[in-house]
């Protein structure tokens, strides 16, 4: 089941965009165009999270989260360009989720949405990962092969799930790099060859050779 | 008051009143007094006249210095005019009123110009908040669509992003009592919604970030203390040798958690070092092309003192270590019991 997420935010640029990130990160996405109607389109839709902007024509989102809480519980991130005291705690105390300030990191965006719809609905995440006989098991951060495991760290882990999740494609080390960061681990370009090298050493120990391949001045791919 | 000037000023009545008793004492022998009565009548005058300017002498002295002792205590020096009373003399009244009138011009023009003020900064502000959104837009659009120019962007983008919230804030900073709230926070959320806000420099620049892991709370204001983060890692890269380093951690002390940032820059030579919170102050580092400004670190001083956190700075020419301490004062860890 896909998630629906309801975006109330009148720059059609950010609106346009925002919801292009969401479909492309596996969200339904419904956009309200017209301000003076929400909260029916709200009942119609029924979305499992809304960002809301707070700065409407006509209205203006601290209206509309306190309409939609009166029956509704639906998970409300506010994402606004105000970012004082007072914006934060009228939208807190309104029944908002969440606050997130323009200009907003994706990746934070991305996360916090994941991390309201998992408080709230329960969705769970897939916790692991399987391509040619080869097992990446997130929680443990392990790696199994032929009954043979071995132990993999944090940043090793996060590569391999980055690989994993686009296996058959190639990676380039830049967008590796930009998954890293969107992480919390800061690794640049030299510290992912030494990664990966690690990775390789270590699959070759359960007996994995030339698993991840290098793709010269394009990336890796497994 | 100058005795000096005062006597001077009274040099006419003197005179005058020499002249009148020598004028006295030539028709009193003209009528025939004797000499000694004569000489007593003028020294009981030159007594009396003495001893009335000498009285008057020291409560004009005593007036004025309680004036001036006033005046010095006073913190808004022209609002003098206020404890002054109306002078008994009518030519100091005229003073009076001269002082008045132009203290009232001084309020006005001072009410305006706070007005002026008042009104620019709501306009910044107001711009500033404008001005996010198409930022966002952009940011969006390019992350929507990531090729090597689009990053690029990216890069700029962040460029501009900071240069608008360090306006925000300097905007604000006059007023930080108006805009925060303490609450318990994560220190090391911060670090890395701070390092986030900075990743196309960092990155750009070839900065290997180690943000160890650690799990203080702190009580602060987030937004404060992230953009204070920010300065700080700005200046990490700008100031940077080859292959920049920088190392985020924290370390327990006995009242306080120490957030230090580390970097393996070019340094803080010793005579800059007292002044580098000085507002404009670029110091050798500035001045040899880094184009600073002087305010980033201004900006962080005057945010660490009303939030009442402590910074302090060590630098050699192998790096600078930034200690931000966070009080864990008594009533804080009361509270937590």
């Amino acid at each position: 089941m896909t998630n629906r997420i309801m975006i109330i935010e009148d720059d059609p640029m950010i609106q346009t965009e925002l919801k292009n990130l969401l479909v492309g990160n596996g969200y339904e996405v419904f956009a309200a165009s017209d301000f003076t109607d929400t909260v029916t389109d709200v009942k119609k839709y029924r979305p499992h999270l809304i960002i809301l902007d707070i700065k409407l024509p006509g209205t203006s989102g601290y209206a509309i989260c306190s309409e939609i809480r009166t029956f509704s519980d639906v998970p409300i991130i506010f994402v606004t360009s105000c970012d004082t005291d007072m914006d934060e705690l009228n939208s807190i105390m309104l029944g908002g989720d969440a606050f997130i300030t323009k200009p907003y990191n994706t990746a934070i965006l991305l996360a916090r949405i994941a991390s309201l719809l998992k408080r709230v609905y329960g969705v769970r995440q897939t916790a692991e990962y399987e391509w040619q006989g080869v097992t990446l098991h997130l929680e443990s951060g392990t790696v199994t092969y032929n009954g043979l495991q071995v132990e993999l760290t944090k940043n090793e882990l996060k590569i391999l799930a980055y690989l994993f999740k686009n296996a058959g494609k190639i990676c380039s080390r830049t967008d590796i790099v930009d998954e890293l960061w969107d992480n919390q681990l800061y690794v640049d370009d030299n510290a992912l060859s030494v990664n990966i090298n690690r990775i390789r050493d270590k699959l070759a120990t359960v007996g994995l050779h030339d698993f991840i391949k290098t793709k010269h001045r394009q990336g890796y791919m497994l | 008051m100058s005795g000096r000037t005062y006597w001077k000023n009274q040099l006419p009545v003197v005179i005058f009143q020499l002249l009148c008793m020598l004028m006295l004492s030539v028709f009193l022998l003209a009528v025939g007094n004797s000499t000694d009565s004569i000489l007593l009548i003028d020294l009981v005058w030159v007594f009396l006249c003495a001893a009335a300017m000498i009285c008057r002498y020291r409560r004009r002295k005593q007036e004025m210095d309680r004036l001036l002792k006033m005046q010095e205590q006073l913190e808004e020096k022209y609002l003098i005019p206020e404890l002054m009373t109306l002078p008994e003399r009518s030519d100091d009244q005229v003073y009076y009123y001269l002082l008045k009138d132009a203290e009232k011009g001084m309020l006005e023009q001072i009410e305006a110009g706070r007005r002026e003020r008042a009104e620019y900064k709501e306009y910044i502000e107001q711009w500033i908040h404008e001005v996010k959104t198409p930022i966002t837009a952009m940011k969006l659009l390019c992350e929507n669509n990531l090729y090597p120019f689009t990053r690029e962007l990216l890069a700029e983008l962040e460029k501009v992003t900071r240069f608008t919230e360090q306006a925000l804030y300097y905007a604000r900073s006059e007023q930080v009592w108006k805009d925060y709230s303490i609450r318990e926070i994560s220190l090391s959320a911060v670090v890395h919604s701070s390092v986030a806000d900075n990743r196309y420099l960092l990155m750009h620049n070839k900065a290997a970030v180690e943000v160890a892991d650690f799990g203080d709370m702190v009580f602060s204001d987030e937004k404060w203390v992230r953009f204070i983060l920010n300065q700080l890692i700005v200046n990490a890269v700008k100031y940077s040798k080859e292959n920049p380093v920088i190392r985020i951690y924290t370390k327990r002390g006995e009242e306080a958690v120490h957030l230090r940032i580390e970097d393996n820059g070019i340094g803080i030579p010793a005579q800059d070092l007292p002044r580098i919170f000085d507002k404009g102050f670029t110091g050798e580092n500035g001045r040899s092309g880094q184009n600073a400004t002087g305010i980033g670190l201004y900006l962080c001083k005057r945010l660490c003192d009303k939030l009442d956190i402590g910074l302090s700075v060590t630098s050699d020419a192998n790096g600078t270590v930034i200690d931000l301490s966070f009080r864990m004062n008594d009533f804080i860890r009361q509270v937590q019991g």
